[in-house]
């Protein structure tokens, strides 16, 4: 019984193309390897997504809630025709980045975190989706939104990406953009990196463990310390993470 | 209609200034807008140059093209630059358009295109 | 004029400090204060460019003064553009200098990462010529790149000598467990690689991303003192020996010599002659890097290098923190941060930190003589001092 309601719950995933990995140097001379993860490799990524929940800067919570389901979904079988790609710098997680693929044409891309700051790392990832989606899977158009201001900036703004504000985007509330063939063509010579083959070497070194990130973003002492301190001039907010810092843990 | 961007002449002294100044930089006469306003000359050759691609957010468009160009009358004018490819020493020429839409306000300046 | 020494010192970690601004500016005051060692002051000058704009905040140092229960002693926010910070040290230096007051604490603080870069650069840009510059969309990199551009034309500078200077200054930021960027980069991942030019794109032709100072959060403060003062207080003994300010044109493309900074220049020798100094006698010194170029220029027109030669200087590895004339050992704006207001007060704390040998491992070897520029709006304000430690 159990085994037949679960056959009507779980989707049935139509075969993708898999991604074909691929290497970038980034800005500190590391090489970083984006690769294709199967299901597998899923709970390895998740248990460094999990402390992401708490970081309130620059929207790292809600897009780590988003990830964390996505993944686990795609793990326990909820979601139909996910793909997940991770980057990794010797082996360290540094991104993680998901999409869907809706028909035989249309793609959605899901979310984009970064665990390490400041070297592109989340650009190079996004820029790999969206070859995966308009390369190998070929669609047409890849729908895309933007839940904070860094992803608004990189992605609408950068790729010029054209409104499809008609059409609903599988994450709800903000309204859509579109990648298409013509864009990404555009965008290529500028945006799209990364050279082919991945040396066995450095492959088999990402492939070997997902290790943690060595500087992943951390929660300040009191969780919404930002916005606070946006409303509260008074400093309270500041008094709070002293408190906490000093371990008088009182966080009514 | 053609519009026109303003230096201003000293009355004692004729140095030509532009921008605005209160107080002539050559012979620092203080009467109070001693000025005559001559339009500035629309042509001119381009001084230096840069393509800036983080703008503020009033602009909406990807990238700007601006320039210092020294004028026909040798006086220097910041605008912007409309050439595909431009090049130190080039000849340019300038129009009064629109440059920055702020609220409701629309500020005119001077956009430059080869010729 | 009396002698003026600096009595303490304190800054806070540039980044992205999520406190309200009198905080920023505060903190590192307490910590200036418990350096000096002292309770009492005659006097606070708040650095601060853009409270009212960026925080809806004016009259910071009312707050800030009696956040610190100093009161009823003067405050005043000196707002003079990103060289807001060394101005407020002049003015704490006048005060002293003159009689007027014993004590001066002088603090700089920002707090720009409230909004987004866009807005932020927007911000900075509002101290262009307004009619004849930001009208236009003229900002701070726009101006620094078509600067570059005749640099280059004239004097060979090329896009891998302004790597070197970010490269440089990253480096040394990884040393200073105060500055916003940890994060080593190479000429290889900016440059040469196949992926360099996205990692490192255009923010304003020839300026790449890498060529930019971050836009940074942060405060320090300096406490300057009388000769008596300065006798009570158990710090190694810091003159702040000379002071030195010059202005030009609000608008650029009004300079007659467009790779001149004329202001630099000025400043830099009236800094000089009132500490009785020549630039060849300074042994470190904090340069306003908010763009690379800006730090081979200025080491050019304060003197340390012929003009045209500052490139070349840096090739040798001179300016590096083992070379003849270190620059920027904290990591300068491009590695410790650019907090605007702050900047100017945080480069005489990188100076003191040196001469008083308190740098750890940026220490520069046995310094004398330190000196900074603190660069407001496109060069047309220029405020550059002089420090020099003196026995004990």
């Amino acid at each position: 019984m159990a085994v037949d309601l679960e056959r009507i719950l779980r989707p049935v995933d139509n075969p993708l193309k898999p991604f074909e990995a691929k290497y970038m140097t980034l800005a500190s001379g590391e090489n970083m390897v984006v690769r294709q993860i199967d299901r597998d490799d899923v709970p390895d990524v998740l248990r460094h997504i999990e402390p992401l929940l708490h970081v309130e800067r620059d929207f790292y919570d809600v897009v780590a809630a988003r990830v964390y389901a996505e993944l686990l979904a795609y793990y326990r079988h909820r979601m139909q025709d996910e793909y997940v790609l991770v980057a990794q710098v010797d082996g360290e997680l540094v991104a993680v980045v998901n999409g869907r693929e809706v028909t035989p044409g249309l793609g959605m891309s899901l979310h984009t975190i970064a665990l390490r700051r400041g070297l592109r790392v989340g650009a190079h990832a996004f820029a790999a989706k969206m070859e995966y989606h308009i390369d190998t899977l070929g669609h047409q158009e890849v729908l895309i939104v933007a839940e904070s201001p860094i992803g608004f900036r990189r992605w609408m703004i950068e790729y010029q990406l054209e409104k499809r504000f008609d059409t609903p985007h599988e994450l709800g509330g903000v309204p859509s953009w579109a990648l298409t063939k013509e864009l990404f063509d555009r965008a290529r010579s500028t945006l799209v990196v990364g050279r082919r083959p991945v040396p066995p070497e450095m492959l088999a070194k990402a492939e070997a463990k997902i290790l943690p990130p060595s500087d992943p973003p951390t929660p300040p002492a009191d969780l919404l310390a930002a916005t606070r301190s946006l409303y509260d001039p008074t400093a309270t907010a500041l008094i709070a993470q002293r408190t906490l810092l000093g371990g008088e843990a009182d966080n009514a | 209609m053609i519009r026109d961007i303003y230096a201003y002449r000293c009355r004692k002294c004729g140095r030509l200034h532009y921008p605005f100044r209160m107080v002539c930089k050559e012979c620092r006469q203080n009467d109070f807008f001693d000025f005559d306003l001559v339009p500035l000359p629309k042509t001119g050759k381009l001084l230096t140059f840069t393509k800036v691609y983080n703008l503020p957010a009033e602009f909406e468009v990807p990238t700007l093209g601006l320039g210092i160009v020294e004028l026909e009358n040798g006086l220097r004018i910041t605008g912007q630059l409309e050439v595909d490819d431009p090049r130190i020493g080039m000849a340019v020429r300038g129009e009064v358009k629109p440059v920055r839409k702020s609220a409701y306000d629309t500020f005119y300046g001077m956009v430059f295109r080869a010729g | 004029m009396r002698d003026v020494y600096v009595g303490g010192i304190g800054i806070t970690t540039f980044t992205r400090l999520e406190y309200p601004l009198s905080e920023i500016a505060a903190y590192p005051a307490m910590m200036a204060l418990k350096d000096a060692g002292i309770r009492d002051v005659d006097h606070l000058y708040v650095a601060n460019m853009g409270s009212a704009r960026v925080n809806h905040q004016t009259a910071l140092a009312s707050a800030v003064v009696d956040s610190l229960s100093l009161t009823p002693a003067g405050a005043a926010v000196i707002e003079n553009g990103p060289a807001s910070g060394a101005s407020a040290l002049k003015a704490g230096f006048a005060a002293v200098a003159s009689g007027l007051h014993d004590v001066v604490l002088v603090s700089g603080a920002e707090r720009m990462r409230e909004v987004n870069n866009l807005e932020a650069t927007d911000f900075v840009a509002t101290l262009t010529h307004p009619l004849a510059e930001y009208i236009y969309g003229v900002t701070l990199p726009s101006h620094a790149a078509m600067f570059t551009r005749l640099y280059m034309e004239k004097y060979g500078l090329t896009e891998r000598h302004l790597a070197m200077v970010a490269v440089k200054n990253q480096n040394n930021a990884m040393l200073n467990e105060f500055a916003h960027l940890h994060q080593p980069i190479t000429i290889e991942g900016i440059l040469d690689s196949p992926e360099a030019m996205t990692n490192n794109p255009y923010v304003a032709e020839p300026l790449r991303f890498f060529d930019a100072c971050p836009v940074s959060d942060g405060g320090a403060a300096v406490i300057l003192v009388s000769d008596d003062v300065a006798k009570t207080i158990d710090r190694p003994l810091i003159r702040l020996a000379g002071v030195g300010q010059a202005t030009d044109t609000h608008a650029v493309h009004e300079r007659e010599e467009p790779t001149d900074l004329l202001a630099v220049r000025r400043a830099a020798a009236q800094s000089f002659e009132m500490a009785g100094l020549r630039p060849e006698d300074v042994d470190v010194a904090e340069l306003h890097d908010a763009f690379t170029i800006l730090e081979i220029v200025e080491s050019e027109e304060v003197g340390f290098f012929p003009k045209g030669e500052g490139h070349v200087a840096l090739e040798k590895g001179e300016t590096a923190i083992d070379g003849s004339l270190p620059i920027n050992p904290s990591g300068g704006l491009k590695g410790k941060g650019h907090p605007v207001g702050a900047t100017g007060v945080a480069q005489a704390h990188e100076i003191v930190t040196q001469l008083r040998g308190e740098a750890g491992d940026r220490q520069v070897d046995g310094p004398q003589v330190g000196f900074t520029c603190n660069f407001g709006g496109f060069g047309n304000n220029v405020v550059c001092l002089t420090f020099v430690r003196e026995g004990r």
